[in-house]
């Protein structure tokens, strides 16, 4: 897998892109950037179903999502940037793992969203939401606020330096 | 940091993207948050200059990120006081938004410069000077 993702990250060229002088700051900052376009929207928008700023209809915010999904694809087209680079320091990584746990969770929570509750939210003005629609907006506040600590945590729990359970 | 910026995104994103007369009842509810955020980011950015100072006050790209975030939090309580003041058929106008698309252009100054601190600094201790 590490010799895959090397290999993949030296042949479309990432490799000596991120190793050049600006390289890794310019996507860690975009990686940022995508990130507070994602909690500005899809956050301030968990927000509101919790019951914050209760004048402001759900629809407004919902609209801008689309925002909210193109800082995730510049959070997973930067992330695979950093991975591919180096992947030794990420793959064995507990934050990393822990990271990605938490990123499965969002998307499950994020399907369960648009599963069974958007129609309702979208048809329920500035009314307060049921418990199980606060649930998920819940469920997601604490997986991306976990997402940036792990992200964050990285850094220093580089391998071989940790141990950890699973590495 | 995200949380801030986050909600000046969701405020200025809504200013641009609408031109309908009752654009944004309530928005000036995020603000509490946002200052509380505002408090974080002055409380962690005093303890990491406090443990290196010579590192942030020997570079130059440290005052552009404090002039960058200063002006964008001053640009935000601009905002956030023409929102209160405003009534459900408010509409904002050109300077309005153009405070919005400035304070966007601030705060992607801010993380630029933010992240370049950890690699433009060319004193880590103020012990060299001595």
């Amino acid at each position: 897998m590490i010799d895959f993702l090397g290999g993949f990250s030296q042949f479309t060229g990432i490799y000596g892109f991120m190793n050049s002088m600006w390289g890794w700051p310019v996507i860690e900052s975009l990686h940022f950037i995508g990130l507070c376009l994602l909690l500005g929207t899809v956050g301030v928008f968990d927000l509101r179903m919790l019951g914050l700023a209760k004048q402001i209809p759900y629809q407004y915010l919902h609209k801008l999502v689309p925002f909210g999904v193109a800082g995730y694809l510049i959070n997973v087209t930067t992330g695979i940037m950093f991975l591919t680079t180096a992947p030794d320091q990420y793959v064995y990584n507990p934050a990393f793992q822990t990271k990605m746990l938490f990123m499965l969770l969002a998307g499950i929570n994020m399907l369960s969203f648009y599963g069974f509750c958007n129609q309702y939210v979208q048809n329920a003005g500035t009314n307060p939401l049921p418990t199980r629609i606060k649930l998920v907006a819940g469920i997601s506040l604490i997986a991306w606020s976990a997402i940036i600590v792990c992200g964050r945590l990285i850094t220093y729990f580089r391998p071989p330096y940790h141990w950890c359970l699973w590495c | 940091m995200a949380l801030v910026v986050g909600i000046n995104v969701a405020v200025s994103l809504r200013l641009l993207t609408t031109n309908s007369p009752t654009t944004l009842p309530g928005f000036d509810k995020l603000y509490p948050l946002h200052w509380l955020g505002a408090c974080f980011i002055f409380i962690s950015g005093v303890a990491l200059l406090l443990a290196y100072p010579a590192k942030a006050l020997t570079n130059p790209v440290f005052y552009l990120k404090v002039a960058s975030l200063v002006t964008a939090l001053i640009i935000a309580f601009k905002i956030q006081m023409r929102l209160q003041r405003s009534s459900s058929d408010t509409r904002y106008s050109l300077s309005t938004k153009t405070l919005a698309a400035f304070a966007l252009v601030l705060w992607i100054v801010t993380i630029f410069t933010g992240r370049f601190l950890a690699y433009t600094n060319s004193v880590l201790l103020a012990s060299r000077f001595y």
